[in-house]
């Protein structure tokens, strides 16, 4: 499965709930494969998208916020773990896209093929789910319905695929029209 | 600054509307900080990017925040203020503590201490320095920039040497 095809599943299971997506590549599928006004597509501040979305969940506590992140910015703020474990938002999903490389700056590895991502995770009062294929993914968001968080999904996915086109609306125009998605 | 002095800033930024006070602590503010725990309304995250990061979440549902940190953390922050917090026009006051400010303190301040003044103006971030005079002059300044959704720094002297 590659990213793209991961994406389209998660979004068609979630819906229109509210999604923070990380800079790269993950932001530019998820605009070509849905685009919606609850999508908080990030373009720089690598790493932040998890701590993006505990702050949304801690304030919006009736809406179920998603954090699409990849394996380079997990490591890259693995601070933001301990805080969303301290925190325990239950409404926090937070779905990691994992092809262990550096994909958006050309594929340098990253270190999710030798140490174990979902132990770290498991310790900061995660509770993990791993999905390795299609039907595997689409299972795991049926069962995680009903699950209090916070939650991780690590959801396996191959590296290379296509590539989608920059985001092309505006920073301002991103955030306001994210705004308004929350206040409905 | 006075402990009292800190006290009082916290509750007035409070009480006119700032809900959430995110960051890394820093002793120059230590009293602000302290009060703010005993009031169950500060939040101390690992890295000062984490606590910006929070803060933009939490002003994207419509809660103002302040982030506070030393101006060690303010040097770690300089890539999310330009690529988050500038980039989309998020308001957050951030309240950043002056170590470097006099000329004896702890080596590893002197250069950051030194640039500091003109890092906040290369960003166009625009600053006050908070003091125990005008300290409530200072706090509406910034209130007014967040009503107006905008960024700013309030400025906290280290002025002592420990």
């Amino acid at each position: 499965m590659i990213r793209k095809e991961a994406i389209a599943i998660v979004v068609e299971k979630i819906g229109n709930q509210p999604i923070i997506s990380a800079n790269g590549f993950i932001s530019r599928d998820l605009l070509e494969v849905c685009d919606k006004n609850s999508n908080f597509y990030m373009i720089g501040s690598m790493g932040l998208a998890s701590s993006i979305g505990l702050g949304v969940a801690l304030k919006k506590m009736k809406k179920k916020i998603f954090v699409f992140d990849g394996d380079g910015n997990v490591l890259m703020n693995l601070g933001s773990l301990v805080t969303i474990g301290m925190t325990k938002p239950k409404n926090l999903i937070h779905v990691v896209f994992d092809n262990s490389s550096h994909e958006s700056t050309g594929g340098q590895p990253t270190a999710t093929n030798k140490i174990e991502l979902s132990k770290i995770a498991k310790s900061t009062n995660y509770k993990v789910f791993q999905a390795k294929t299609k039907n595997q993914l689409a299972k795991t968001f049926q069962k995680i319905k009903l699950i209090p968080g916070p939650i991780m999904v690590i959801v396996k996915i191959k590296k290379g695929g296509v590539v989608s086109k920059r985001i092309n609306i505006e920073p301002i125009e991103i955030k306001d029209r994210f705004m308004d998605s929350l206040k409905k | 600054m006075k402990e009292l002095t800190q006290k009082q800033i916290f509750n007035y930024l409070f009480n006119n509307g700032i809900e959430n006070f995110v960051g890394v602590p820093d002793s120059t503010m230590k009293y602000f900080i302290e009060y703010g725990l005993k009031k169950n309304k500060i939040l101390i995250t690992t890295r000062e990017e984490e606590a910006i990061g929070i803060a933009v979440g939490m002003s994207l549902s419509q809660s103002n925040s302040l982030v506070f940190m030393q101006n060690a953390g303010f040097a770690n922050s300089l890539s999310t203020i330009t690529s988050l917090v500038q980039l989309y026009k998020i308001p957050i006051i951030f309240l950043i503590g002056w170590r470097g400010f006099l000329k004896n303190d702890a080596p590893e301040h002197t250069k950051i201490g030194k640039i500091q003044p003109k890092l906040l103006q290369t960003l166009s971030l625009q600053s006050k320095i908070i003091n125990e005079k005008n300290w409530k002059a200072s706090c509406n300044w910034a209130l007014k920039l967040i009503k107006e959704k905008k960024s700013c720094t309030l400025i906290l002297k280290r002025d002592f040497v420990d």
